[in-house]
């Protein structure tokens, strides 16, 4: 028991500074509640090293079973999705920093929730098992209930908080349904026992049944195609670094959950659902970029081109390969600081949680060169733009795709619905660029002050969109290994 | 003994759980209720019967109890008088019927699966080998043991204590998270509905 302690260290340090971030609160003076959130978001960077060093890392070469009878694992891809949850989660404490004023009480909690959902993220990102994979969602979703409605005072985070309290327990509800489906079918929890069995288990119309309504609850945690309907709500009405924890944190711990169960555990089942999963993809494609065109409110806008994203990233699960699954963790990694940045600019603009209307954005190149800077790269690299993080990423979704592509007529649809979509979105995105430098009705010039510790996160943003879109070599291959190491295990 | 009681159990059960959503003397929700209660206790009498005491005990603590008392709250806290004299209606019925259908078609593809027939048809105990975890333990310790004892060990609350947290099995890690789940989900109740104090 207690030799195993080492496989969850970092979920550990995690957990201790929540409960620490609580108790601290009891006898930290109010005003003292910016240095709680710096200093929280300082050990998680200490917890990001942690997980950097070499003794870590080596913890993939240990054998499966000691990983809690390989409930739990911890090899390239888990490990890559714990550094880019700690990575976001700073950013995001950050951020709530900047927002505390805004939340009426019950600040270091709100502290303490994100760490909480960041601790149930990094145990998705290693779960090996149904129960681990269910309890972890659980403690993600549960507590972002909680931080969506967090602004009581506010009607319209209530009304999200509802929303998404509801869709989500359906979800949820789906999800276990078919949790009990497979395991009646196939009489194990783990993966890996799945894996063992699955050209048996394909024959089984309930274990079928039950991978559709898995994958459903999954697809609400993404907000693909038919589960899409709480994302532009929820996202509007949520506190705005809920939001953008929310589309991060919660979009690619389902992603993770997707890669482990479809493309390692049971690719046979992916290759034959192909052309769901291909139009669930496309059409998700078609839908978010479509509805962000005539949208206004920057929020909502975010929640539809959120909503198109996870489209592209189902491309990767759709290629079926490392390639693919390398392709979605570059393609996260570019949506990482894209978001940040666009989130912490509309919030630094939107002093009051009112006007988060495009027009905030008027004049900005006047009011503060830098944040207009910034806001550009964002915005372009989530159109796609060379030579800009999201330019690669979406470069390597499509190029996953076209390699499988022959044989199959769906391949070729799916390609030309990912490129239409690119050239839809262009269109609501140079409108926010056009805004900020073209569109001055208002002669509204007040600089904008901006914090040095919130300068530092749009830095490293922005040095990170660059970094990934000008000098990819580096980047690639870290995401390959972290894609490789996963299937060499497999063929062993 | 044990048959009769079995008997007793089952038809109230049965009869309780009729009375829940057709009876002909009272439509008073509250009264259902009542009958959901019995029929829960019905239930937990069952479990006893199959050596499944910690389930039998869990089923009066939560459903019996906690579940219940929620069901009561949300029921009088509604209106109950027109809940009374809703009628019945078509579109209810058929979907009810519908669900009842399509949950007899999992059952009867259930039936077809392919584990199901392979344990069947050899009739070896040895092939339980291949159904993995709680089931192969279930097996092994009905063949090292007699029948009726090992029973009695599985359904305990000892065994399904070390079921959950003994470091073999691994259970112990999804089962530490559900209490960092409800922790959190405590003090997200109190912030959500705590008067505004600043």
């Amino acid at each position: 028991m207690v030799d195993q302690l080492k496989f969850v260290q970092l979920e550990m340090m995690v957990l201790v500074l929540g409960l620490a971030v609580l108790i601290a609160d009891l006898w930290m003076a109010p005003s003292k509640r910016r240095l709680i959130g710096h200093l929280s978001a300082l050990s998680l960077g200490i917890i990001f090293l942690f997980s950097l060093r070499e003794s870590y890392v080596d913890l993939v070469n240990e054998s499966t079973d000691v990983f809690f009878n390989s409930r739990y694992k911890i090899d390239g891809l888990a490990i890559f999705f714990k550094r880019f949850f700690i990575l976001a989660a700073i950013f995001v404490l950050i951020f709530a920093v900047d927002f505390a004023d805004r939340i009426r009480s019950g600040f270091s909690e709100y502290y303490a929730f994100i760490i909480f959902a960041l601790a149930g993220m990094m145990f998705a990102a290693s779960a090996n098992d149904f129960s681990m994979l269910f309890v972890s969602i659980e403690l993600i979703t549960i507590t972002f209930y909680i931080l969506v409605s967090y602004q009581r005072h506010r009607l319209q985070s209530l009304e999200a908080g509802v929303k998404y309290l509801i869709l989500g327990a359906v979800s949820s509800a789906f999800m276990i349904y078919g949790i009990a489906l497979i395991f009646g079918e196939a009489g194990s929890l783990k993966f890996e026992d799945l894996h063992a069995k699955q050209s048996e288990l394909l024959g089984s119309n309930v274990f079928l049944f039950g991978m559709l309504f898995l994958f459903a609850g999954l697809a609400f945690k993404i907000s693909a195609f038919p589960f899409q309907v709480w994302a532009p709500d929820v996202y509007q009405g949520a506190p705005t670094p809920t939001t953008a924890f929310l589309a991060l944190g919660s979009k690619a711990a389902g992603f993770v959950l997707l890669i482990r169960l479809l493309v390692i555990s049971l690719p046979d089942l992916t290759r034959e659902w192909t052309t769901l999963f291909i139009c669930i993809s496309a059409v998700t494609i078609l839908y978010g970029n479509l509805c962000a065109l005539p949208q206004r409110n920057l929020k909502r806008l975010l929640a539809y081109s959120g909503i198109a994203n996870a489209g592209y990233l189902l491309m990767g699960i759709v290629a079926q390969s490392e390639a693919g699954t390398a392709a979605i963790l570059y393609y996260l990694a570019g949506y990482l600081f894209a978001l940040i940045t666009i989130f912490l600019i509309i919030n630094l603009l939107t002093k009051e949680g009112e006007g988060e209307d495009i027009s905030c954005l008027e004049n900005l190149n006047n009011r503060s060169p830098f944040l207009a800077v910034a806001m550009t790269l964002a915005v372009v690299s989530l159109a796609g733009i060379p030579p800009l993080a999201g330019f690669f990423g979406k470069f390597l979704l499509i190029k996953s795709v076209a390699i499988e592509a022959f044989g199959n007529i769906g391949y070729f649809v799916l390609l030309a619905v990912a490129v239409f979509g690119v050239v839809a979105s262009i269109f609501y995105y140079f409108g926010i660029v056009r805004t900020v430098f073209w569109n001055h009705k208002v002669d509204e010039i007040t600089p904008v002050s901006v914090g040095l510790p919130i300068r530092f996160v749009l830095v490293s943003c922005v040095v990170g969109i660059l970094y990934l879109g000008l000098l990819p070599n580096k980047p690639i291959k870290w995401v390959e290994s972290a894609a490789a190491v996963e299937n060499k295990s497999l063929l062993e | 003994m044990e048959t009769i009681l079995f008997n007793i159990f089952a038809l109230l059960a049965v009869l309780s759980a009729l009375l829940v959503v057709v009876n002909p003397l009272s439509r008073n929700p509250v009264t259902s209720a009542m009958f959901l209660v019995t029929t829960m206790i019905s239930i937990s009498g069952l479990f006893v019967l199959l050596n499944a005491y910690f389930l039998a005990a869990v089923q009066i603590l939560v459903y019996a109890g906690a579940v219940m008392v929620l069901f009561l709250f949300v029921i009088m806290l509604l209106d109950v008088e027109e809940t009374a004299r809703r009628k019945l209606r078509l579109v209810s019925l058929t979907m009810g019927f519908l669900s009842v259908a399509a949950l007899f078609g999992v059952y009867k593809s259930s039936l077809e699966a392919t584990y199901v027939k392979d344990v069947d048809s050899s009739q070896d105990i040895a092939t339980a080998d291949e159904i993995d975890g709680f089931w192969s333990e279930y097996y092994a310790a009905a063949t090292s043991v007699g029948e009726s004892e090992s029973l009695v060990t599985v359904g305990s609350t000892q065994a399904l204590g070390k079921e959950l947290f003994s470091s073999v099995n691994g259970f112990i890690l999804p089962f530490e998270i559900v209490s960092i789940l409800l922790l959190v989900a405590m003090i997200g109740v109190i912030l959500l509905s705590k008067k505004d104090t600043k």
